[in-house]
């Protein structure tokens, strides 16, 4: 603490070296973090489906085709199947096209069983239950449009010929699915002339031991039907979904690297000019004692401080920024909005201190080390 | 038992490479400065002064022969040991004052105290007292670019003497000061060695310096070619020689 002072002089001896050098390094930071968040939540969406005890069956010939709805009490009837749903893509638009987020009609009767992860509380469950023409609606589409429970939002047609109107009883506040809205299929199969078709059924089993039992007892119930089955774990399911993304993920990833080092590399020219300019001062404080590894770390100091003041700035500008511009936006295959996961965070602060310590290693190092009479000789 | 001679340079040579050529800054050369002396270093330029200097400061290291400071062998001392010893013993004194150009008076002065384990009242006392010793009390929250060449100077002195250092050493103190400036350093010095008892080698070429100073040491091609009495010591004989 003792050399604090000696520090902030240090590092305000001149403000507009050291205001740019915080400033590129937070910018290429922001860069940082908002591209390394992309896969980020990507894999936290499949981490966190991986204790899942769902399984997903849909059509074998791709997610476009439809099942019949006289499949669900078969699958219901499955050894170690604890609840079913079927789901059925509506697809309606809210006010414009560019509003459009995921909505899917789903069973009223064992959602909340197959579903107990996604932030309903039971009263909200019990409200969708007992109202045909209730919905619940992800938190952050709600606040994309602000809207709240109780209040009445119709969606367009664009599959089906109608609109519905749906009265916002609950609110889905966890999970991937927070900009999604599932309302009743009972009131899209009414209005819809009762196609008894659904899009595909999710599965609540019993026990993670019993996930691949069910998948491979529902998939020989279903074969060699008209609508044969491929039923797999939600993790291959949203694995699935995610795929097509992993270029993008890996370019993300890459590119935020990219930025990171050539940040790093001008900061260390930043640190080298710094401290060669010092180089007669140094001298000077090691003539009056001050021991190498005393010098080194104050010029380490002094650049983590830059480093970790640039990091900070960058990484919470970044977050505040996908808070605030992508609110309800999907991403990611429509499973989520892009935010930045805590991991991110730290992500970005280690960086800012490797790129703080390591620009500045080799300059400080050859500045304690080096030959106090020929650096006073410079200055003479 | 204290050392009767404060610095006790024994056939000393320093030799440096300068790619192809061999420098003998400094060859065979036995010097020793009694304690509590004031005394100066003098010859033409490249005659070694300021390489016997560094090694009485401990900032270089010589090729042969010992150096004791204090009584204390410090030839072979490695480089973190040198630096402590440094810390204790030596105060520097150079010709462009080398101050920290960001820090005040005071926390230029306050420096080397925190190679110490003096807690920050302790500190600002003895930089206090260090800084009204060379009269720039009512200057501490200066700059050093808010002061005259004059004043840095005796800032570089307050710093110097601020650890109580067993040895003074002064590379051209006034080598950057105009007339008036030189023998205010000059007179500064000389108090420091009567009051204080502090041994004190200076590199000089100011032989104004003369007077202020007990011994000459001449130097000439990296040899010592004579000790003659200065100025203060001629004073104190005539002085004597009165009475």
């Amino acid at each position: 603490m003792k050399y604090a002072l000696l520090v902030f002089k240090n590092l305000t001896r001149n403000k507009r070296r050291t205001v740019l050098t915080v400033v590129s390094i937070a910018v290429s930071l922001f860069v940082f973090s908002a591209l390394v968040s992309l896969p980020s939540v990507a894999n936290e969406i499949l981490a966190a489906s991986t204790s899942s005890l769902r399984v997903s069956c849909h059509n074998k010939a791709g997610l476009t085709y439809s099942l019949p709805e006289a499949y669900r009490p078969k699958i219901r009837a499955t050894p170690h199947v604890v609840a079913v749903v079927s789901e059925s893509w509506f697809g309606g638009i809210y006010h414009e096209v560019n509003d459009q987020f995921p909505n899917l009609a789903v069973d009223a009767d064992e959602v909340d069983v197959v579903f107990p992860d996604r932030g309903v509380t039971d009263e909200e469950w019990a409200q969708f239950k007992k109202i045909r023409t209730a919905c619940v609606l992800g938190a952050s589409t709600m606040k994309r449009f602000n809207l709240h429970v109780g209040q009445q939002i119709m969606l367009r047609g664009t599959v089906y010929p109608f609109n519905l109107t749906l009265q916002i009883v609950g609110v889905l506040r966890r999970g991937p699915s927070q900009n999604f809205l599932l309302f009743r299929r009972d009131y899209l199969e009414e209005a819809a002339g009762r196609p008894g078709f659904v899009s595909d059924y999710w599965v609540r089993v019993d026990q993670p031991s019993s996930i691949p039992v069910v998948i491979a007892a529902l998939d020989e119930k279903f074969a060699n039907s008209s609508a044969e089955t491929q039923t797999e774990s939600e993790a291959a399911f949203l694995g699935g979904f995610l795929e097509n993304s992993r270029a993008i993920f890996r370019l993300a990833e890459a590119l935020g690297f990219i930025v990171a080092l050539t940040i790093g590399m001008v900061a260390a020219n930043t640190a080298a000019m710094s401290i060669r300019e010092r180089r007669a001062e140094i001298a000077v404080m090691r003539s009056m004692g001050f021991p190498s590894p005393v010098i080194l770390r104050l010029l380490l100091v002094e650049s983590l401080i830059i480093g970790l003041v640039g990091g900070v700035l960058g990484c919470g500008s970044a977050y505040v920024a996908l808070k605030v511009l992508t609110v309800g936006m999907p991403a990611i295959g429509g499973l989520s909005a892009i935010r930045m996961p805590a991991i991110v965070l730290l992500e970005t602060l280690i960086v800012a201190a490797a790129i703080g310590i390591l620009s500045a290693l080799a300059p400080a190092r050859a500045a304690a080390r080096q030959n106090i009479v020929d650096a006073l000789r410079m200055v003479a | 038992m204290e050392a009767e001679y404060s610095i006790d340079l024994e056939r000393v040579s320093r030799v440096y490479q300068r790619d192809e050529f061999e420098v003998r800054a400094l060859d065979d050369v036995t010097l020793r400065i009694p304690n509590g002396r004031f005394v100066a270093i003098m010859g033409p330029s490249g005659s070694g002064k300021t390489t016997a200097l560094n090694l009485i400061a401990g900032i270089d290291h010589a090729s042969s022969g010992r150096v004791r400071i204090g009584g204390e062998d410090i030839t072979s001392l490695k480089e973190r040991d040198l630096a402590r010893w440094r810390s204790r013993h030596i105060g520097l004194v150079f010709q462009f004052y080398n101050l920290i150009p960001v820090l005040t008076a005071f926390e230029n002065v306050e420096l080397p105290l925190l190679l110490t384990s003096l807690s920050k009242t302790e500190r600002k006392e003895h930089v206090e007292t260090a800084l009204t010793v060379v009269g720039l009390a009512d200057r501490m929250e200066h700059y050093p670019r808010q002061l005259s060449g004059g004043q840095e100077q005796r800032v570089a002195i307050a710093r110097a003497v601020v650890t109580d250092p067993t040895i003074l050493v002064a590379d051209e103190p006034t080598g950057d000061l105009d007339a008036k400036s030189a023998e205010e350093i000059l007179t500064l010095l000389g108090e420091l060695n009567r009051q204080f008892k502090k041994t004190i080698v200076m590199v000089t070429h100011d032989h104004r310096a003369v007077r202020y100073v007990d011994d000459v040491y001449n130097l000439d091609k990296g040899v010592l070619v004579g000790v003659e009495p200065g100025g203060r010591s001629s004073a104190e004989q005539r002085s004597a020689a009165n009475v």
